[in-house]
């Protein structure tokens, strides 16, 4: 019975674990083989280069832009859907009325692809006759016409914002999970000792929504670095490379290029980004479980 | 009972895999893949009808699969990484052809051009250029594009413009004419970089001359020369008097045609499929739309005009060599589908036994002036390798939101892509 189980434990592990190895797994060992090559995509020759790839990553320019605009994004990631995110959570919970239908609205972004988010987002743009243009000439009673993606200054934070403005909806629920853990009696009794509103939530609420937090600001981050789609629909990277990422400017290095070798270099990279701040998020997770219980 | 230990589990998991991926994918006799990038503006229902009549007078069956025409150029490169590419695919004659032919991916059609006598089909000003690489043939050219300076004719009406400009002078005075009138002359659409190209290419063509500009592409001359320096000059003396129309990055080539069919502006300067997109729309040619040539500029100097060859290949990776053949042979060679693709597409077709009374008034006159031209040159991401396409077509649109850097940024593409000539 026991070696029944067994057999059928290893046949139900092993096809998702050949799916993985198949689209995980073996396409990041690819990576990791021609990073160290001159392959262009194309020839099914090519030399091996060693380190050379890696070494050009210290001298251009391209990647240095995009590493800052990923800083950039990651940092925003922390900032701006977390905080959004915990602020709806707080209002929702407070039992406003029409509470649920705006848990609803305000989750509906997240079940969107990025690609619709990300044409929505083109529309409210649009310098014409965009949604954000026309409002600021209702206010300005001036012509407006900045194009928000078109422009190098405004380009990276126009896809930031729309990026953000999906990813709220993500944090709230996270948050309003972890709100359902908060015992009602703790929060009554503070209110009964005189605390406020302000107080409770900045010394009690938010202590005990660590655990959410961490989960929160981790996917944050995560879903940061794959936000490759969004960025490729509103501004593929442009104009000119100022909204690039590490992950596109990757692409236009392999696919654009035609420089296989040295975008493999840079996936490697960017693999090694992620795979250090995932490790910074379990050890973070099991300090707060420690912490909490 | 078999029994699997972890060992065995992991082997389970590398092996199956290896069986998917390692299973070619056969097609049947008769099937014959295809991916091809003529797609929404770009006519995908009328090819769509090319195939069928393909599919009718012949065994074969045509695996039909589309991709967007931006997304395409990386898809194939893509399907190429992984030895996936269809028997045949839809690629531009010229540098990205020869990119494509240098890694051997593609299948030489020399016995088939000689067997089915295409010498005797396809025009010799376009078989020369655009399917020899390497001395061998690759390509068939399904159709070309000419590049012209489309306008709305009642917008021009109504400005008192009667004659179009034949010279530079002539074309800075339509413009300003326009400009008083409260018109803004040029619509560009630079979103997607590739249309800002066309005026790089006849400023540089109009001025230094096709050989000039053939070493600019091939790496022997720099971005930051004299003769370049002057066409850009040319280019930011009509941003600079404010001829264009604001915001050209966030524009995509069919927001500007859609300027221009709404008589918000008056002119763009685009590849012929434009015709084929305003006749989607309901416009009627020469009576809505109509095109003049881009202006000469200096004496002396060649006539050029500037297109891209929509070609059909046959890839090394298909399984169905016959089949993709006999879908190049038909395709190029059978004169109802060349005229009936190329009337509504809105293209020039390479076959000579295309009569020329199929096209619609506007595209008749673009056949002449081809027809008349010094030189046919390929448009400039189709005339120098990809990657250095790649930093010329970035400077463009940096190029159109401020041309006040102009030098700064020749200076740097003349760095950059002397960088992307030695990778």
């Amino acid at each position: 019975m026991e070696r029944e189980n067994r057999f059928w434990r290893a046949i139900l592990l092993a096809l998702p674990l050949a799916v993985f190895a198949a689209f995980v797994i073996w396409p990041l060992a690819s990576s990791f083989y021609y990073s160290f090559t001159d392959w262009n995509g194309f020839d099914p020759d090519y030399d091996y280069v060693g380190f050379d790839n890696f070494a050009k990553i210290y001298t251009d320019k391209l990647f240095l832009n995009a590493a800052v605009n990923t800083a950039l994004w990651i940092a925003a990631a922390i900032a701006v859907p977390t905080a959004c995110g915990l602020a709806l959570a707080l209002l929702i919970d407070s039992r406003i009325p029409g509470g649920p239908v705006f848990k609803s609205i305000f989750y509906l972004p997240i079940c969107l692809s990025a690609v619709v988010v990300g044409q929505i987002w083109i529309w409210i743009y649009q310098p014409d006759w965009g949604l954000l243009n026309t409002v600021v000439e209702a206010v300005s009673g001036e012509r407006f016409n900045y194009a928000w993606l078109a422009k190098p200054d405004s380009a990276l934070w126009s896809v930031i914002l729309a990026w953000s403005w999906q990813q709220t909806g993500l944090s709230m629920v996270i948050f309003l999970a972890g709100l359902t853990t908060i015992p009602e009696e703790l929060l009554e009794v503070c209110e009964i000792e005189g605390a406020r509103a302000l107080q409770r939530i900045r010394l009690v609420v938010i202590p005990l929504l660590a655990p959410a937090t961490v989960v929160v600001i981790a996917l944050n981050i995560i879903n940061s670095l794959k936000g490759f789609d969004i960025l490729y629909t509103m501004t593929g990277g442009g104009p000119f490379n100022s909204s690039d990422t590490l992950a596109m400017h990757m692409y236009n290095e392999s696919f654009k290029k035609y420089l296989m070798g040295y975008g493999s270099a840079i996936s490697v990279v960017l693999f090694l980004i992620a795979l250090t701040i995932i490790r910074l998020y379990f050890r973070q997770l099991r300090k707060v479980d420690e912490l909490h219980g | 009972m078999i029994w699997l230990n972890r060992r065995g589990l992991l082997a389970a998991a590398g092996v199956v895999p290896a069986l998917v991926l390692g299973a070619p994918a056969f097609a049947q006799d008769g099937d014959v893949t295809l991916t091809h990038y003529f797609t929404g503006e770009f006519g995908l229902k009328i090819f769509n009808e090319q195939v069928a009549k393909f599919e009718a007078a012949t065994d074969y069956t045509i695996k039909n699969s589309p991709i967007g025409h931006e997304d395409f150029k990386t898809d194939i490169l893509v399907r190429a990484a992984g030895d996936s590419l269809p028997d045949v695919f839809s690629y531009w004659a010229g540098a990205r052809t020869q990119f494509v032919v240098d890694s051997g991916s593609l299948h030489p059609i020399d016995d088939m051009w000689a067997r089915d006598g295409l010498d005797d089909v396809v025009a010799k000003s376009v078989a020369g250029s655009a399917t020899m690489y390497n001395g061998k043939r690759y390509l068939v050219p399904f159709n070309y594009h000419y590049a012209g300076m489309f306008y709305n004719t009642q917008v021009l009406a109504d400005a008192g413009v009667t004659d179009m400009p034949t010279s530079w002078d002539g074309f800075l005075a339509l413009c300003e004419t326009l400009k008083e009138k409260g018109v803004t002359p040029i619509a560009l659409g630079s979103k997607n970089r590739w249309p800002a190209q066309f005026w790089f290419d006849y400023l540089l063509l109009g001025t230094a001359g096709p050989d000039y500009r053939a070493s600019l592409m091939s790496g022997a001359a720099a971005y930051d020369d004299a003769e370049v320096k002057a066409a850009m000059a040319m280019w930011k003396e009509l941003a600079d008097k404010g001829y264009f129309a604001p915001n050209a990055n966030a524009d995509s080539w069919t927001d500007a045609s859609d300027k221009v069919a709404r008589g918000d502006a008056a002119m763009t300067l685009m590849g012929t499929w434009i015709t084929g997109y305003w006749n989607g729309l309901g416009l009627e040619a020469g009576k809505d739309y109509d095109f003049f040539p881009f202006p000469s500029i200096a004496d002396g100097v060649p006539v050029s005009v500037v297109g891209p060859v929509d070609g059909l290949v046959i890839s090394n990776d298909g399984g169905n060599r016959a089949g993709a053949e006999a879908f190049l042979s038909y395709m190029m060679s059978n004169a109802d589908v060349q005229a009936s693709w190329t009337g509504a597409y809105g293209a020039l077709s390479a076959n000579v036994n295309v009569d020329p009374a199929n096209y619609n008034v506007v595209m008749q006159r673009v056949s002449t002036v081809v027809a008349g031209a010094d030189n046919f040159a390929f448009n400039y991401d189709l005339a120098t390798p990809p990657p250095v396409a790649e930093v010329g077509l970035a400077m463009f649109s940096r190029f159109m939101d401020d041309p006040s850097q102009v030098d700064d940024i020749l200076a740097q593409v003349a760095a950059d892509a002397a960088q992307a000539f030695k990778e």
